[in-house]
């Protein structure tokens, strides 16, 4: 078994489309649902026996391409690929009603992303990284774009400016630290990177920061996500929230590790993160369109696992990996739903809430939203408790007041929001919701509610896959040995 | 008299300060301009100063093409091709990338007649 498979499979896909359609309409929908599946129950199978290996392609690092599965990268391969076939499911159920125009191409795109998502989290060399940054980003503009009416491509053309913007300051960084230490491979690099002068280092860490901090949506370069989720659909805007911004985040918070592992920078970071929280909070405050309200608490949410990451400890990051299960499964539920509602009802004002008629919708989105608010018994709590543990035990007391301020102004909209929803008013007709949808909603709120009541379930493998990645001279010692 | 521009040091110096330019001139342009058009000629030029300035700096003229053939085999003398590799797999990525803004672009102007970025208000404020 081997992890090579995330990759190929799903670019093989694509190639494959041709000869799928010929068996029919719905050829290609079911093949890439079975074949994430597939991927879903290899990554399970890969994470019950974890031993960091090393899949190397033709040449051996530090020369050739690898990818480098240990615990880290094997939970966001599980989370990805889990979230991508309950995905599929429920498109299998939304497209009985409104399927979108050119099915194939929308099944290329949604595994092209599915590919360089688990690509990015993989890749052990700077290079590979920015090609599936590229391909991660290509994919994302198409899908925003994809029923090219005006709000849509204007979402497109938005975030394809800022992505190409991002993409010449990481090329930038990669181009300077090829010259100055010769190698692409992130071991190689990470040994190297002590060794530079500062201004060097300080230019690099900037070009980075400022690459990677549109795509990880950090104040102030965020400015574009909010027209983004708008415009696209909010199915899409699940992928959004869930899949991309975690594997960008993840891939990030790695480079950061390996280059900076002594944390010169993680202090501003800390700050930065907590900064963009309370930002993004006030601001969702006055909104009154739902896809714009739960993107700035998508930016809430992020700037926060941002924040825990930023704390570069065994603690925090356990903190940030549960933080980040929790917000992936909750605005999975609420974006998908929002799709369901849509059904019904045209309009994204948030008083369309107090027409909704289906007590189903009302109850996983109420158990989405206590998620993300961080109530005990719900798997958001758990995460929120363990980085306001570990910033008080650092002395940030700063941070705390500003996490907890954050949190408070959240509830107030997530409470405005429920208030609409159990509001006696005239209701419409009752919202059909298909059964494989609402599998798909279970099976997510079930996740929400275990890993709440009983956090030692992943908490221990949590642990272990904090200290994995914040372990250098281990991921050195998997990726070029012991020289 | 210009014999020291053939020297490499001074075309390495001359490379970087001038790919420096293109890139501020390229960033100058994306703050500047409004048309969809010319904000990505911006982002193309700055790519373009940073393919020169990588491609500039890591060549030397002495060394020979990295090609192992049969009567060549010194490699010590060879220039890396790593960097050539990675800068044309980035050309072809960003000008994949231009394209498709492009054809955004088109189809936008299609439906809406409009063409400048601050003029962009589908959605509300």
């Amino acid at each position: 078994m081997s992890s090579i498979l995330f990759i190929a499979l799903p670019l093989l896909f694509g190639f494959a489309t041709p000869i799928l359609n010929k068996f029919g309409k719905n050829a290609v929908v079911y093949t890439s649902t079975f074949m994430q599946t597939f991927l879903l129950y290899l990554a399970f199978t890969l994470l019950s026996s974890t031993t960091a290996t090393i899949e190397i392609i033709s040449i051996a690092p530090p020369l050739g391409i690898s990818f480098v599965q240990n615990e880290i990268s094997l939970f966001f391969v599980a989370l990805f690929t889990l979230l991508m076939t309950l995905f599929s499911l429920y498109y299998i159920g939304h497209r009985k009603t409104n399927a979108y125009k050119n099915e194939t191409k929308f099944f290329i795109l949604l595994n092209m992303l599915l590919a360089s998502s688990i690509g990015l989290v993989l890749s052990s060399d700077i290079f590979n990284i920015y090609v599936f940054f590229e391909i991660a980003g290509i994919s994302s503009y198409i899908l925003s774009a994809y029923t090219k009416s005006s709000s849509a491509l204007e979402a497109g053309l938005k975030y394809l400016i800022t992505g190409a913007i991002a993409s010449v300051f990481l090329v930038f960084a990669i181009t300077l630290i090829y010259l100055h230490i010769g190698s692409l491979n992130l071991a190689v690099i990470s040994q190297g990177f002590e060794t530079l002068p500062f201004n060097i280092k300080l230019l690099i860490s900037i070009l980075l920061l400022v690459g990677f901090g549109f795509k990880v949506e950090i104040f102030p370069l965020n400015f574009w996500v909010v027209d983004v989720y708008q415009g696209s659909t909010s199915l899409i805007n699940a992928l959004f929230s869930g899949i991309v911004v975690k594997a960008y985040l993840f891939v990030f918070f790695h480079i950061v590790y390996l280059f900076l592992p002594s944390g010169e920078f993680s202090i501003f970071l800390v700050y930065l993160g907590a900064l963009s929280m309370l930002v993004a909070e006030i601001a969702g405050l006055r909104q009154t369109n739902l896809k714009r309200l739960f993107a700035y608490s998508s930016l809430g949410q992020v700037a926060l696992i941002f924040t825990a990451f930023a704390m570069q400890n065994a603690d925090a990051v356990q903190a940030a990996l549960f933080i980040a299960f929790a917000h992936s499964i909750a605005k999975f539920i609420i974006f998908l739903s929002i799709t369901s509602i849509q059904k019904e009802h045209s309009s994204f004002e948030i008083e369309t809430l107090k027409e909704l008629n289906s007590p189903f919708i009302r109850a996983i989105m109420l158990i989405a939203m206590l998620s993300l608010l961080g109530i005990p018994l719900f798997a958001g709590f758990i995460g929120k408790l363990l980085i306001l543990k570990s910033l008080a035990v650092s002395s940030l007391i700063g941070v705390v007041v500003i996490i907890i301020v954050a949190s408070l102004i959240e509830a107030v909209y997530y409470f405005k929001l429920a208030g609409f929803m159990f509001t006696k008013s005239e209701k419409k007709e009752k919202l059909k919701i298909d059964f494989s949808q609402k599998l798909v909603f279970s099976i997510l709120a079930f996740l929400l509610i275990v890993i709440g009541v009983a956090p030692f379930l992943i908490s221990g493998f949590l642990r272990e896959s904090a200290t994995v990645m914040l372990d250098n001279s281990a991921y050195i010692l998997t990726l070029i040995g012991g020289n | 008299m210009f014999e020291y521009l053939n020297q490499a040091e001074s075309i390495k110096n001359i490379v970087t300060i001038g790919s420096m330019v293109l890139l501020f001139i390229g960033l100058f342009g994306l703050l500047t301009q409004k048309h969809f058009i010319k904000i990505f000629i911006s982002i193309a030029i700055m790519e373009t100063a940073i393919f020169l300035f990588f491609i500039g700096n890591i060549f030397n003229k002495n060394f020979t093409a990295p090609i192992i053939n049969d009567g060549f085999k010194n490699v010590a003398i060879m220039n890396d091709p790593i960097p050539h590799a990675m800068i044309l797999t980035a050309i072809v990525i960003g000008m994949a990338v231009l394209a498709l803004g492009v054809s955004f672009a088109i189809e936008y102007y299609k439906l809406t007649g409009n063409t400048e970025i601050d003029k962009m208000n589908e959605m509300r404020h």
